[in-house]
């Protein structure tokens, strides 16, 4: 009778602990307390997909300045990059997403087919002109183009250029001027000229692993007025001018302007080697510009701007908030995560972001900070943004091609670099696949409008 | 009357009560590998049948067989199944031949032996991240230690880019999976030699055998339950691995270095498409299974070690 006693007692106690156990669960999961007949949020969840100590602190940081201000709390989550885009599905699939997260444009197709992410235009509507032009018409107009609404607040500006070897280049009696044009073949001939393999310097530092048709793209790109489709949907990346930019391309590994290893190269390694001193040019993002500044001297290291097309002259370059704020399609307080972008975009602290990560600020307010000024380390990419001919290229499509990008983008490319195909074969095995899965997307979806190169002027 | 009854019941209640016993002890580890075993192996079986992809979660359906003449139509399939037999067959047999040689070294008495049976059984303890990445730094093409090392002998005036040539690269991953594994065969043919009494080998001598003689007809007999048994694990847990490809090489160049559990790998977690690496993870348990079953009917598993 004791144990029987003993034993309900226990089961209640287990019920009890469970129950309250489920309501601090929810509580921290951004549901709504009732507090004298009004909805009062407590918390909100926020992911960060690429996480550090120092982004950690900034976050944290900014958190309790919010929760000062307007008493909602925030929980910082966060992922490892490589595992992100995972979890985010996972938790997407499971409607557990949090209220914001951080999210990489190249995941917003999936996210928005799949109402992760819900639409920003009525939040933003009254602050549009506060964003710098390269927000306003290149990355939001590209997603309105692509998606039909915005559905991200840059976290700042992300341009590419290319880091080159100061020191290399002076002693190979090279002068570079950053603030002068220049196009891919001064860029393939920098290349050539900074290597010798017998002291262990190579000209670049060449993508062959995953994403490495991204740079290439654009390159091709140069040659099609900076589109992927015709207005019809048909594929432009596959004519003769786009075939000998692809060889033009690939020569720097073949004719040895890059270690045999960079056919397995991805991001990492990338930069690794570069900062590490193996290859004397790197085409990558503003970002990289911190890792530069904390592993080499400054004479050592400079950005030279994007090479201009030669065929119309443009200065194709990729822009983008490489972790731009979302809010979830989970959420159950979308006004409230809305106060907390409108909060961390706040020029005061969007600039602190932005010096911490090594982006372009957003708002109009900062561009005249002296970090981004025409002779702060980051001079090369503000004035790429300001570029009269600065177009953004369109994407590989709007379907999900995700699966390409991890595999036959660069299968294709490493199969060429490897003898196994021609060059012709190799981009017409790639051009194929994404003419069928256009031909597929606009089949499905007659009235869709083809995206195409957004120019800033 | 009524209490015969009760007694009769109150008995049979014993007897079921005891009979039913066993299976109570056992039942929390049976509830658990259901769940942690047997509903994810359903689970991927059904999804082999369709169409599942993460990024399209609101569109699962039933497919036929698309996903398995996806993966046989693969124009890598057959270099991955290629990569999978070679990686297998050579790392096993290199595992268990130096393994082998080790255990018998380590049989032998000798001053030192204990300390440098720790440190050759030290491989077997690091994770399989650290190997990877000793391996792949070791095996680099400008900087690895082991170019270094061929150029200072005179093997080769140029370093070779092993991680980056189609071949090489898949030799380098299958050397860090001998290397890793050559410690488990040690430890455990050397148990296996241990047990052996040592009145049979003085029998043998006394017969007039030789140390070959005694190695083939007395060793590996008794030794043979041991072999069969730690040759069919390691066969099944090498070709069942994916994580060495993934940190050494990725698979790459071109899938040149790829095996079919890291491609499927691939197909899950980068392209998201459970539905094709549930048909991969099919074609792997069907095939490990047969091998199972063809490797102890062959190697006479049942009859091993009988005198």
């Amino acid at each position: 009778m004791k144990r029987k006693g003993l034993a309900t007692m226990l089961a209640v106690m287990m019920v009890g602990l469970t129950a309250v156990g489920c309501g601090k669960g929810n509580a921290s999961q951004g549901q709504a307390n009732a507090t004298g007949g009004k909805e009062e949020v407590k918390t909100l969840r926020f992911l960060d997909v690429t996480p550090s100590e120092k982004r950690q602190t900034y976050y944290e940081g900014i958190f309790d300045k919010f929760e000062a201000e307007t008493g909602i709390a925030v929980t910082y989550e966060s992922v490892p990059w490589d595992d992100a885009a995972n979890k985010i599905t996972v938790l997407g699939s499971s409607n557990q997403l949090p209220d914001v997260m951080t999210t990489w444009s190249g995941w917003l197709g999936q996210y928005t087919q799949a109402g992760w992410v819900i639409p920003l235009d009525d939040y933003i509507a009254d602050s549009r002109d506060e964003y710098t032009e390269a927000v306003n018409k290149l990355l939001w107009k590209s997603e309105e183009d692509r998606y039909g609404h915005v559905y991200t607040i840059p976290d700042g500006l992300m341009v590419k250029g290319i880091f080159v070897r100061k020191d290399w280049c002076e002693e190979a009696g090279i002068t570079l001027d950053p603030t002068k044009d220049w196009t891919y073949d001064d860029y393939f001939d920098l290349v050539k000229k900074l290597t010798d393999a017998s002291k262990k310097h190579y000209g670049a530092a060449y993508r062959g692993a995953r994403g490495a048709l991204d740079p290439l793209l654009v390159y091709m790109q140069g040659y099609t007025g900076g589109n992927t489709y015709d207005q019809s949907g048909k594929i432009l990346i596959n004519s003769e001018d786009c075939l000998n930019a692809f060889v033009k391309w690939t020569d720097v590994y073949k004719n040895g302007y890059a270690p045999e290893d960079a056919i397995n190269w991805g991001f990492t390694e990338m930069v690794d080697n570069f900062t590490g001193g193996l290859v004397g040019t790197l085409i990558n993002d503003s970002e990289v510009a911190a890792t530069c500044q904390a592993n080499m001297s400054d004479d050592q290291w400079m950005v030279m701007p994007m090479p201009k097309s030669t065929a119309d002259g443009k200065l194709y370059n990729t822009i983008n908030a490489p972790y731009a704020y979302s809010i979830s399609g989970s959420s159950k307080n979308p006004d409230e995560a809305w106060k907390l972008i409108e909060f961390l975009s706040r020029p005061e602290n969007n600039i602190e972001y932005c010096k911490l990560t090594g982006e372009i600020p957003i708002k109009k307010d900062v561009e005249n900070d002296e970090t981004y000024g025409l002779s702060g380390p980051y001079a090369t990419f503000a004035r790429q943004l300001n570029d009269p001919d600065l177009a953004v290229p369109t994407t590989f499509g709007p379907f999900d091609y995700t699966d390409l990008h991890q595999g036959m983008f660069h299968e294709e490319i490493q199969n060429y670099l490897l003898g196994n195909v021609d060059a012709r074969t190799a981009l017409d095995n790639i051009t194929s696949e994404l003419q069928r899965r256009m031909d597929m997307y606009l089949q499905d979806n007659p009235d869709s409008v083809i995206e195409s190169a957004l120019k800033l002027k | 009357m009524v209490k015969e009854k009760r007694e009769k019941k109150k008995w049979i209640y014993r007897g079921v009560k005891t009979k039913m016993e066993p299976y109570f002890y056992i039942l929390p580890v049976m509830v658990l590998l259901v769940l942690m075993f047997g509903y994810p192996l359903i689970k991927s079986v059904i999804m082999a049948f369709q169409n599942y992809k993460l990024s399209n979660i609101n569109n699962v359906y039933f497919n036929d067989l698309a996903n398995f003449k996806k993966m046989f139509g693969d124009q890598n399939f057959l270099l991955l199944l290629k990569n999978s037999v070679v990686y297998v067959i050579v790392a096993v047999l290199g595992q268990f031949l130096l393994g082998m040689i080790l255990a018998l070294a380590l049989k032998q008495k000798f001053r030192g032996r204990g300390l440098y049976q720790s440190i050759v059984f030290l491989p077997w303890a690091f994770s399989t991240f650290v190997v990877g990445l000793l391996f792949r730094w070791s095996f680099n093409g400008e900087y690895g230690v082991v170019n270094d090392l061929l150029m200072k002998i005179g093997v080769i005036d140029k370093g070779i880019a092993w991680l980056g040539t189609p071949g090489l690269s898949l030799v380098v991953i299958i050397l860090a999976m001998i290397w890793m594994g050559i410690p488990f065969f040690g430890i455990m043919v050397l148990a296996a030699l241990q047990s052996i009494p040592e009145e049979v080998y003085e029998a043998a001598e006394m017969d007039g055998c030789g140390i070959i003689k005694k190695f083939f007809f007395l060793t590996l007999p008794y030794i043979k339950p041991t072999i069969i048994i730690t040759v069919l694990l390691r066969t099944i847990w090498i070709f069942n691995s994916f994580d060495l490809v993934v940190i050494v090489t990725g698979g790459g160049p071109a899938n040149y270095s790829q095996t079919l559990p890291s491609y499927m790998y691939t197909k899950a977690f980068s392209g998201y498409d459970f539905g094709l690496a549930g048909a991969f993870g099919l074609l792997l348990m069907v095939i490990l299974g047969i091998y199972a079953v063809v490797f102890l009917k062959i190697s006479n598993y049942d009859k091993a070690g009988d005198f």
